[in-house]
């Protein structure tokens, strides 16, 4: 005879209910487990994405415009500020830099709102600065109305090598030169285009949206980016590109706040499940509780046996939750993949692991004890005399 | 003060307020059961049995007057050395059985036993046996008739071996039939040297005990 065969013996009285109450708190735990999952795998996926992925070492923008080229993207159009493109051979004289590549991005939405395309003029140089850079067919633009379409690109519009595209938007027609593989990033959705056509498609001809700079030696960012930013206009930023990745992330602080209220309110409606179904699991028990007072049980013993009740409940819970939440969390990556306007990374959204799994199961057993207090206090109040009660 | 003394009441009273009305529920009730003594407590419903049995069974606090139990007076306020009391001196025996109908007959008549901190398999069984009910071990309570429940639910009162049974109505629910068989148990028991305290307004089973105390309104008649 154990104290914790009696509290198991009393959650089973009353099965279903348990489980519902047990679910609440995993229901928390699994939400509080996929959302941190997402918080930090976003954030991991969009720093490694920038930093590894790319290539890119350092953007030369202009003032805002590390967030502008997300709110580009989310929006469709085209931001007035611009680098202009004589800062390319500025910079390519800098000895440490690698390779210099100059890009103008721009998105077009439809009339009907229905879709956005993202088009990137770009130079060769992509070909040295993405690590990841290489055809599924074809190759590099052959001529100025040629286009590199992203894998992702080339399976809706169904087009193949040297298929024509045409443009609605610039009444243009296009003649695909490349299709890209599918990297499960941004760039899948992309219309690669040569720069000067870009340019000349928009009407900024000389000008940038950005300069991505690769160093031969990424130990010397720090001192190269001082002496760039030096050498440039005042209102000309330089950044690391760990740095953007920082802006983009704010982008995502609103998501990110968000996602940690409906956890929170999750964790609140389990709260008021648990102390209520407890509650009610004491009251409706007064006259057996009293009863065991009178065989000996002391106020002591009945703290115990009903947070006992409450602690079976919630270590089973909040396991199953945090477990269940691991598992079903790329699910959540995958749907928020869909819905994310900010900026995509290629890796996974969604990243748990053993110490995200742990943290939402302390966290919500630790919920879990603190709703059993009160109970489990009124269940040690009850006076013997209550046993006599007329019901 | 007799050491033989196993419950000794001293005018105690206890009152009840109901709106501006106060019931005499115990009246400056004096009395003494002796150890080993068979008590029955009868009177009409309403005059004050049940109230007597919680002052006896520190169960409530008398509103004057002392109460002692063992040789040992029962102060007001410490509820450890009342919940001690109750492990170790007194076994309670009510109307309803309360039964926890999630465990077995056993482990129900051990439960008392896990709040002493004593290890009472053995002694739980043998008490089942002394109520008939020793192949019923592994049964739930939902499987038993009330007559059963009510053997069991006195196999529990006795487990932490209180030398005093303090029974309210135990017959209360029961058939005459079963009624017959708790109060043979309670003969049984007396005979063993315990000192039982039987509440019941059946005047059938008055007669059987060797003391009868009769109260109305709170005061004893006899
Ligand atoms: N908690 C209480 N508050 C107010 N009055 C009470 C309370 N408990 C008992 N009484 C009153 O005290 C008197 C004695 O009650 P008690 O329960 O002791 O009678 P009883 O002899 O056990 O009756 P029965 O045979 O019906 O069980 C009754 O008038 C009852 O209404
Ligand atoms: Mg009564």
């Amino acid at each position: 005879m154990t104290y914790m065969k009696v509290a198991i013996s009393n959650l089973r009285r009353n099965p279903v209910r348990s489980v519902l109450t047990g679910l609440s708190l995993a229901v928390s735990a699994a939400t509080l487990c996929v959302v941190l999952s997402l918080d930090r795998g976003y954030t991991r996926a969009v720093t490694e994405e920038l930093v590894a992925k790319t290539g890119v070492h350092m953007y030369i923008t202009k003032e805002g415009c590390p967030i502008e080229a997300a709110s580009v993207i989310a929006q469709g159009g085209l931001s007035p500020l611009y680098v202009a493109e004589d800062m390319t051979h500025k910079v390519s004289a800098v000895p440490e830099v690698d390779v210099v590549l100059p890009f103008k991005l721009f998105a077009i939405t439809t009339e009907d709102g229905s879709r956005t395309d993202i088009f990137m003029g770009i130079t060769k140089e992509i070909e040295k600065i993405k690590p990841e850079w290489r055809y599924e067919k074809g190759g590099w633009f052959t001529s100025d109305t040629s286009v590199i379409l992203g894998g992702e690109m080339a399976r809706i519009e169904n087009l193949g090598i040297g298929d024509k595209m045409y443009s609605e938007h610039f009444d243009r027609e296009f003649v695909v030169a490349g299709i890209l593989p599918r990297y499960y990033s941004q760039d899948d959705g992309t219309f690669f285009i040569p720069l000067k056509t870009a340019q000349e498609l928009v009407d900024r001809q000389g000008k940038l949206s950005a300069i991505a700079i690769k160093l031969k030696d990424i130990s010397t960012l720090d001192a190269t980016r001082n002496q760039i930013r030096a050498s440039m206009p005042p209102d000309y930023y330089v950044l690391g590109s760990k740095e953007l990745g920082e802006g983009i992330l704010e982008f995502f602080g609103s998501t990110r706040v968000v996602l940690y209220i409906m956890a929170g309110v999750a964790i609140l409606i389990s709260i008021f499940s648990i102390v209520n179904t407890m509650l009610m699991a004491v009251l409706e028990r007064r006259r057996e509780i009293a009863y065991l007072k009178c065989v000996g049980a002391g106020a002591g013993d009945l703290l115990h046996l009903i947070s006992l009740e409450t602690l079976v409940i919630c270590i089973t819970a909040s396991a199953a939750g945090a477990i269940t939440g691991s598992f079903i969390s790329p699910i959540f990556g995958r749907i928020m993949r869909r819905y994310l306007i900010a900026f995509v990374p290629s890796g996974s959204i969604s990243q748990p692991d053993f110490a995200i799994a742990l943290v939402s199961f302390i966290i919500c057993l630790v919920v879990g004890v603190a709703c059993s207090l009160y109970p489990a206090f009124r269940a040690s109040r009850i006076v013997p005399m209550e046993v006599l009660r007329n019901e | 003060m007799n050491d033989q003394t196993a419950l000794k009441l001293e005018k105690a009273t206890k009152f009840y307020h109901r709106g501006t009305e106060t019931v005499h529920a115990v009246d400056n009730i004096s009395l003494a059961i002796e150890n080993g003594d068979y008590c029955t407590i009868v009177g009409p419903s309403g005059s004050g049995k049940t109230t007597l049995m919680n002052l006896m069974g520190c169960l409530d606090h008398p509103t004057s007057g002392k109460v002692w139990v063992n040789g040992k007076e029962i102060e007001r306020a410490d509820e450890k050395v009342l919940t001690r009391m109750r492990q170790t001196s007194i076994g309670f025996v009510f109307q309803q059985f309360f039964l926890i109908p999630t465990l077995t007959v056993l482990e129900n008549v051990q439960l008392p036993s896990l709040f002493a901190r004593k290890a009472a398999t053995e002694h739980a069984k043998e008490l089942l046996t002394l109520v008939g009910l020793a192949n019923r071990l592994d049964h739930l309570p939902g499987q038993l008739s009330g007559g059963e429940m009510q053997r069991v639910a006195i196999a529990r009162s006795l487990v932490n071996s209180p030398p005093i049974v303090l029974a309210d109505e135990p017959t209360g629910n029961l058939d005459s039939r079963n009624a017959e068989m708790i109060m043979g148990l309670f003969d049984k028991l007396h005979e063993s040297g315990m000192t039982i305290v039987v509440v019941t307004h059946n005047e059938h089973l008055a007669g059987k005990g060797g003391k009868t105390i009769a109260i109305e309104d709170g005061k004893i008649t006899n």
